[in-house]
This record gives structure tokens, C-alpha cells and sequence, in this order.
């Protein structure tokens, strides 16, 4: 029958979150490429002999034949595609990939495909696996993030004139998406950012993860450029993401 | 007629507190809710007298924060059990399972939750601060970590290893691979890895 659509559909995802239900079934938010966040149940995972158990914890990156259900998606097969075994094995490295995927769950659409957004956790849990700084691979996956989300941070000119900046500490205002230069800085809330952090934001939005996590700065940039990031983050979600906390406890030095 | 009217008001809120129990749904609890009040008197009061006492008498044990109704409790104070070896797990049903084992002589340690940070639960949502306590005495030689081989648990372990290391005791999990009765074929990649690092000498 024409415009029905399929029961059954196989894509690759990453598990974002599971959460327990029932007596031995598991939710799951997924990500993925083609279909953005989808909700799925996986029946009888948290049984020790579940065969699917271990294709559905969070942060592994699978393939998965999903049968569609009315609200719910019922996982019918998963096959691991990345565990992501050395960061799993790395506290720090783990914090910052449950702190990606729970922006990535907050900041993605329902049912709507969402390729950049999958493409980019992919890479950031890529490079963390590979040994890249957690700190740095959340930096660069924050303002990845609002970029690919339609947040777009204006580092490079002012984001009200579009007036070109001087070398100089420029004002930064989150809630107008960037920096403000001398003309346009009204009464908003905001804060100074040092040239060399402007140089580090502009530099993370053009390069690779892996070229942005090997850049070596001095600790009050990295804290400059954190607590921008952060200001934006909150203009946009409107309330500070859960797992942040225990990240940041266990990377601030 | 409504549901609303249908339902007297001190079923309704019989069924009401029955929904809030994990795992009870509407109809479960409605269900229940009726089966309550159609059993006889004393009945209805021997279950109303079970939940009271059984809130009223159970606490948390002052040293492995399990629950019990003597503080220290039965493990704790029982002299045939080895204080140096201290078992953690999640939640009181863990110790439950573990002693069903029926291999482990030493004592518990119940951090009533697990590290998820997606959850919002940090470290100070836990009981660890105690476990640190109870190690710092110097009495104790090994903990055990039996949390869920879980991403979560793995976490919890990780990072209850940091904060235990800097007391010099020795940090041990159970260890992790196929379960018995198991098919290789549809093993992951992390349990089937586990199992090849844990392997054992025949």
C-alpha cells in the first residue's frame, strides 16, 4: 500500500540514554543519522542472559532493526558497530561522553533526520575513545553543537552589525549569539572575552576534533572558553544539563 | 457516570497510593485496590499493621548502611564474618543475591544507587563517604565491587577506585564475561573482550 509507512526499519544509532522499565526491559533514546532521536523499548535486556544487553548500553554506537511500534519503537535485533571500550575504561573520558550525549538527546528533534548532529557525536566519541582531552572533545562538541542546532556562536565579527572586531578583549553576550563589538554592547548580561579565547573559539568551530584537542592553551583561556560555552548552552537549553556537574568536578584541576 | 463518581473516594485514593509502587500500573492498582477491600477485616489490618511496622522497625545500619532492624545489623555484628573484606553493591537486594551465592564470608557496604550523571545522581547521592570512613580505619584489606556490569556501574567503580586509592587498600570487581548458559554468537564486543582478558588456566 503506497504512503504507508514501513513496520520494520534498520538504522545505525547511538544510544544516547537507557533507563530501566518494567521488570527487565529497558528504554532507549537513540540517535540517528537518518531518523534523529528515536524512543525504542528493548525487551528483557536487564536479564543476564539477554543477548541484546550489551548492544544497547549508552554510548555504543549499533545497528539496529527497530519494529515500529505506536509511541514506542520495540528493538527486534542490535549489533554493535563501536563499544567504545578504551573510554568506557576512563572516568574522564567517560563523564564527557555521557555529558555529549545527554546535549545531544536535549538538542535533538524527534523523527527528523539529523545527519550533521549524528556525524559530529560520532567523531567526538571517536576521538575520546581514541585518547583525544575530554575537556577539550566537549569544548569542541558544545560549540559544534549549536551550530549544527541552528545556534550558529558569532565569534568573528559582531553579531549585531557584523561590524569587523579589533585585536582586542571583545564582550561577549550569549544571549545574542556572540560578540557584541564596542557599538552595538547594549545593558546585556555577558563577559569579556581575552583575544586569545576568541582566537581558540574560532579556531575549534574550522578545525577537526583531533586538530582542536591537540591545540595546548593556557588554563584561564581553557577556563575563558569553557564558561562561554557554558553561557550560551544555558541561553539555549534554559537550564543547566544534568551530567555537567559530575564532568566538570572531575576535570577542573 | 464518571469513573470518578463510580469509584467511592477511599478506594480511589487506596488506588492511588497502590500506583505510586514501582511496577504497579492503573489497572494493576485498581485491581488490587478492590481485592483489598473485599477481604475480610482482620486481613486488611494484618497488611495495613505489616507496612506500618515494617517502615516503623527498619532503619539503616549505622556501618554498611544496609537496611535492618538492630543497628549494627545481623552481617555487621556477627563475629564469624571477615571485617577485611567489605562487598559494595547498589541496593539492599544485591546483598540478598550475593548471599544466596553462598561463598562470601565477608561484610557489605550498600551505596543505595548508582553513579548517572544523566540521571543527575553524583557521587554525593551515594553512600561513599562512608565506605571511605570504614577504609580509612585500616582495618579493611580488600573491597569488592559487585555493582552492575552496567556503563553506570563501571563508572561507580571507577570512581570509587580513585577515592579508595589514596588509602592504599586493595580494589577488586567480580568478574565479568559470558554468562553460564550463554551463546558466543550473539555475545558483544564488550562482554566477549571482558571474557578474553578474564580468561582462566584449566
Amino acid at each position: 500500500m503506497p504512503g504507508r509507512p514501513p513496520r520494520m526499519i534498520a538504522a545505525e544509532g547511538i544510544v544516547l540514554r537507557r533507563r530501566p522499565s518494567g521488570e527487565a526491559d529497558a528504554l532507549l533514546v537513540l540517535l540517528t543519522p537518518g531518523e534523529g532521536r528515536i524512543d525504542a523499548v528493548a525487551r528483557g535486556v536487564r536479564k543476564p542472559q539477554a543477548k541484546l544487553r550489551g548492544h544497547v548500553e549508552p554510548v555504543t554506537r549499533s545497528r539496529f532493526l527497530l519494529a515500529r511500534g505506536r509511541g514506542l519503537d520495540v528493538v527486534a535485533q542490535a549489533e554493535t558497530l563501536d563499544a567504545h571500550l578504551r573510554l568506557k575504561a576512563d572516568l574522564e573520558a567517560l563523564a564527557a561522553a555521557i555529558y555529549c550525549c545527554e546535549l545531544a538527546e536535549r538538542l535533538s528533534t524527534a523523527h527528523a533526520p539529523q545527519p550533521e548532529l549524528y556525524e559530529l557525536l560520532v567523531d567526538a566519541l571517536a576521538a575520546l575513545d581514541a585518547g583525544a582531552s575530554p575537556a577539550a572533545v566537549a569544548r569542541y562538541f558544545e560549540l559544534h553543537l549549536l551550530a549544527v542546532s541552528g545556534y550558529e556562536l558569532q565569534v568573528a565579527a559582531c553579531v549585531s552589525c557584523g561590524a569587523d572586531l579589533p585585536e582586542a578583549e571583545a564582550f561577549f553576550a550569549a544571549a545574542a549569539g556572540g560578540i557584541l563589538c564596542a557599538g552595538c554592547r547594549a545593558e546585556v548580561p555577558g563577559r569579556l572575552l581575552s583575544v586569545r579565547a576568541q582566537k581558540v573559539l574560532r579556531f575549534a568551530r574550522r578545525s577537526s576534533v583531533a586538530e582542536f584537542a591537540a591545540l595546548r592553551m593556557p588554563p584561564e583561556t581553557a577556563a575563558e572558553v569553557r564558561a562561554a560555552l557554558a553561557d550560551a548552552l544555558r541561553a539555549v537549553l534554559d537550564a543547566e544539563p544534568r551530567s555537567s556537574t559530575f564532568f566538570e568536578t572531575l576535570t577542573r584541576p | 457516570m464518571p469513573e470518578s463518581l463510580a469509584t467511592p473516594e477511599p478506594i480511589q485514593r487506596l488506588i492511588e497510593a497502590l500506583h505510586r509502587l514501582p511496577g504497579i500500573g492503573p489497572k494493576s492498582a485498581q485491581r488490587l485496590a478492590y481485592h483489598i477491600v473485599r477481604t475480610s477485616p482482620q486481613e486488611a489490618e494484618a497488611l495495613a499493621r505489616a507496612v506500618t511496622e515494617a517502615r516503623e522497625r527498619i532503619r539503616y545500619c549505622s556501618v554498611c548502611v544496609n537496611l535492618t532492624e538492630r543497628d549494627p545489623c545481623a552481617v555487621c555484628s556477627d563475629p564469624r564474618r571477615d571485617a577485611g573484606t567489605i562487598c559494595v553493591v547498589e541496593q539492599p537486594l544485591d546483598v540478598l543475591a550475593v548471599e544466596r551465592a553462598g561463598i562470601y564470608r565477608g561484610r557489605y557496604h550498600v551505596l543505595h544507587g548508582i553513579l548517572n550523571p544523566m540521571e543527575g545522581i553524583g557521587p554525593e547521592h551515594l553512600h561513599i563517604d562512608a565506605l571511605v570512613a570504614r577504609v580509612s580505619t585500616g582495618e579493611v584489606r580488600e573491597v569488592i565491587m559487585a555493582t552492575n556490569p552496567s556503563l553506570e556501574g563501571e563508572a561507580t567503580v571507577m570512581y570509587v577506585q580513585r577515592v579508595l586509592a589514596p588509602h592504599g587498600v586493595r580494589v577488586t570487581r567480580l568478574a565479568r564475561g559470558l554468562p553460564s548458559g550463554a551463546d558466543l554468537e550473539y555475545a558483544d564486543t564488550m562482554t566477549l573482550a571482558r571474557a578474553l582478558e578474564g580468561r582462566q588456566e584449566l
